[in-house]
């Protein structure tokens, strides 16, 4: 049988390959408020980092801060803060970011 | 300026630096799923073969077409194959001499239901696999349809609260407690509040995986069938276990042991009023809930107390 | 270079189809018991647990985990084996569908049983027609022998590179399984030989840990009709390949067995009937005492149900006056047989000639040398232009 279609699939079956690259949602689109980080009061425990969902708190030596490309804006990381040292700001705030890709 | 702290314990945990899955994946804003996936390999390791089925994971388990969107080995087994799926891998691994963990990563719709009876059966050959169940209490990638560990008095969307219903009219099956009582290797509970023990209990799963059959429950809240607020999912977590509601306890080799032993519990009313799937329960639904969470407390609590 | 001649044992059909997977050393089996196949599970367990196999077998506790433990072995890379019968094989349809899906390269034999629907501990072919949609190729044997043979063939057409399908072999329950006749059974090495070209071809992709290669990827639109393209293209060329292999087979092992279909006197028979599995030995027996009269009757043998063997049916039935079919199961979609049905879609290549839809056997009823002489008979006077009876239900009608 003939076909015009090319073919996606490089073998029989139905296999994903995640060798070479991965998909990936832009999730920081989702979010209406973003945590900021008051670094006076971070003490770098560590928690908004081991409890955000995405896994989006990146590690700057001595304090967090949110990987804006990924940030859902859940806002768990500020509350769990114990410190306070988190809070939600709006998206509005930062109209001047390209938040729009 | 304050004075940093030294990383936490639960680091000395972690195999991987690298999150083998992309970043931006399609799990709900304060998913407690999400943060259970992406901490797994954290300590098992990517180089496990993850057994999956349809639910909350498969969006991202599975892939699209060629796309993945995390890369670990990975085979989408039907629900009701998960941990058969799984046994025929590890015991193709276990011919050939290959070490491999082999970890089945399901919900409650799978592990307590349509998936029961193999997990119970692999369970019982002792098959050298991780079973872990994240228990949101519900079906809810389907719409949160209830299963059979949601809980007693939940309005999900097949047993809404309304004039004639209020609610799941039976209590849940208490999966975990199954499995031990079958005997398997290591059976524990664990919630994403509790990180330490979550980690030492994937570790222990690994080792323990090498001898039998191992399983996981994780208390795993939804923001959206439990219509709770994005943030407030970890606080839920963490006053599950304040109220024993959802004790954390192992059992390695038929021997239970409580892992944070809560000695003055909430009162399951604070729970309750977190979650709104229960705001239509009044006093006396609140009242026999509190006397079902003291009895499988006392339950568990006596197994502590064998020898 | 020829195999030597195997040991002849006296053994069953079930015995039979457990000494075929034996040889050709899977990796990991599962039994889970049901009339009338539980021996190949016990037999298989037998073996293990005397070292006469390395297999890991695994006491699954229910069919639906029998073909879920093969699939997943499978696709780490291992061979596998599985058995069970009408109501198991209902019991674990959808894990049948997704193995299929996977292109997992199982081989299970079924010892067939009436289902679904009216319970039945008795022979009959409904389960093979339950699950003809499912993608895996389907071989329906007539003789003990031919299930032990056809378990080996099955391995090197399902695990050919381009085939990569499962392979059901199907054997009559209550009949073949429990029947007892002398089988030779292949030396090891000769098996390990015969499935040596197998170890030569390029490796199939299998589950690897530390390897980002998910199996069971969602087909989103083109990726799935490609998928499914793949599925039927693969089917397709399952048929010329099992000709191919019937024919090593034969130059190996000095037995071969007509691959899809086989031909006994057709090539100047008048007439056809087609029928499957035991009940062609009867057959054979009535076309040759048919012949003695005067009526020029071939018989084919139909083998290979999925793919269904379209071209070699076409070329044999062309130029034939009349078809009789015998089928031991039926088609709900049009009240006759199965078989019968897909035989009359040939029509465009064959012409229009009468065939005529037998349903016999059902329930362990034998389909007997009066049976099939009644439908050589009618037939024939059909094909003389005489008026006929479409469907026959030879049970009911004694």
């Amino acid at each position: 049988m003939v076909t015009k279609h090319k073919f996606i699939f490089p073998s029989e079956g139905a296999w994903s390959d995640g060798r070479e690259r991965l998909l990936c949602l832009d999730t920081g689109s989702w979010r209406v408020a973003r945590p900021v980080l008051d670094k006076e009061k971070c003490n770098y425990c560590s928690l908004c980092a081991l409890y955000c969902p995405p896994q989006c708190l990146k590690d700057m030596g001595d304090y967090y801060t949110p990987d804006l490309d990924y940030c859902k804006g859940c806002g768990i990381c500020v509350r769990e803060c114990p410190r306070g040292a988190l809070k939600m700001v709006s998206e509005g705030e930062f109209a001047d970011d390209s938040a729009a890709r | 300026m304050v004075e940093k702290k030294k990383k936490p314990k639960v680091y000395d945990y972690f195999q991987e630096k690298e999150d083998p899955y992309a970043g931006g994946v399609a799990w709900c804003a304060g998913c407690m799923l999400e943060l259970t996936a992406r901490f797994i390999p954290k300590v098992l390791g990517k180089d496990i073969v993850l057994v999956g089925c349809p639910g909350c994971s498969a969006p991202v388990l599975y892939g699209q077409n060629l796309g993945a969107w995390h890369r670990m080995s990975y085979f989408s087994a039907l629900m009701t194959g998960v941990a058969s799926s799984a046994t025929g891998i590890s015991r193709y691994y276990r011919k050939t001499g290959r070490e491999a963990t082999v970890v089945c990563f399901t919900g409650d719709g799978c592990s307590a239901d349509i998936g029961f009876q193999p997990l119970s059966g692999a369970a019982e050959r002792n098959e050298h696999i991780i079973y872990i169940t994240y228990d949101n209490e519900g079906y809810m990638n389907t719409g949160y349809q209830r299963s059979s560990t949601t809980p007693l008095g939940a309005s999900t969307s097949t047993t809404p609260a309304g004039t004639v219903g209020h609610g799941k009219p039976t209590p849940a099956k208490n999966v975990p407690l199954l499995i031990a009582m079958q005997g398997a290797a290591y059976v524990a509970t664990a919630t994403l509040s509790h990180l330490d023990d979550f980690a030492k209990k994937l570790a222990k799963a690994k080792e323990k995986s090498r001898e039998g059959f191992v399983y996981i429950h994780i208390f795993a809240p939804c923001v959206m069938g439990w219509r709770i607020e994005t943030d407030m999912s970890i606080q839920i977590c963490r006053m599950a276990v304040r109220t024993n509601y959802f004790p954390l306890w192992e059992a390695e080799d038929g021997r239970f042991r409580l892992t944070n032993e809560v000695t003055s519990p909430r009162p399951i009313g604070e729970f309750i009023n977190m979650v709104r799937k229960f705001s239509h329960l009044k006093e006396p639904d609140i009242a026999e809930f509190q006397q079902m969470v003291d009895r499988r407390y006392a339950v568990i609590k006596k197994l502590c107390a064998l020898e | 270079m020829i195999a030597q001649r195997g040991k002849v044992k006296v053994i069953t059909g079930n015995s039979a189809a457990a000494y075929g997977a034996m040889l050709c050393r899977p990796d990991v089996a599962t039994s889970y018991p049901i009339t009338p196949m539980s021996e190949v599970a016990e037999q298989l367990s037998s073996f293990r647990a005397n070292g006469l196999m390395e297999t890991e077998m695994v006491e699954v506790e229910g069919e639906n985990s029998a073909m879920n433990v093969v699939a997943g072995a499978s696709i780490a890379g291992g061979r596998t084996f599985t058995a069970t019968s009408s109501w198991g094989l209902s019991f674990m349809y959808d894990a049948v569908q997704h193995a299929a899906g996977f292109r997992a390269p199982i081989v299970m034999v079924i010892a067939n049983r009436e289902s679904p629907g009216i319970l039945a501990v008795s022979g009959g072919q409904q389960d093979i027609i339950s699950v003809r949609d499912t993608g895996w190729i389907q071989i329906i044997v007539e003789e003990c022998q031919e299930i032990l043979d056809t378990v080996i063939m099955a391995y090197r057409l399902a695990e050919d590179h381009n085939i990569l399908l499962p392979v059901m072999v199907n054997y009559d329950g209550f009949y073949l399984s429990y029947m007892t006749t002398a089988v030779e059974i292949p030396e090891q090495a000769d098996v390990d030989n015969f499935l040596a070209p197998l170890k030569k071809q390029p490796a199939r992709q299998m589950l690897e840990p530390g390897v980002a290669l998910g199996c069971g990827t969602h087909g989103i639109e083109l990726g799935f009709v490609e998928l499914r393209y793949r599925q039927c293209a693969a089917m397709e060329r399952a048929a010329t390949k099992l000709d191919e292999i019937d024919c090593d087979f034969g130059e190996y092992f000095g037995r071969s067995y007509g691959g899809q279909i086989d031909e006994y006197r057709t090539d100047d028979a008048d007439i056809i009937i087609v029928a499957s599995g035991g009940a062609v030995g009867t057959a054979r027996v009535v076309i040759d005492a048919k012949r003695e009269e005067g009526i020029k009757v071939g018989l084919i043998k139909l083998r290979l149900f999925r793919p269904f063997p379209r071209r070699r049916l076409a070329a044999a039935l062309k130029g034939k006056k009349a078809i009789g079919v015998i089928d031991r199961s039926v088609d709900f979609g049009w009240n006759c047989g199965p078989m019968y049905m897909e035989l009359r879609a040939l029509t465009p290549e064959i012409g229009i000639v009468p065939m005529l839809s037998y349903i016999d056997g059902l329930a362990n009823l034998d389909i007997t040398v009066p049976h099939i002489a009644r439908v050589v008979d009618e037939v024939h006077a059909a094909a003389k232009g005489k008026s006929y009876q479409e469907v026959t239900w030879i049970p009911l009608e004694e």
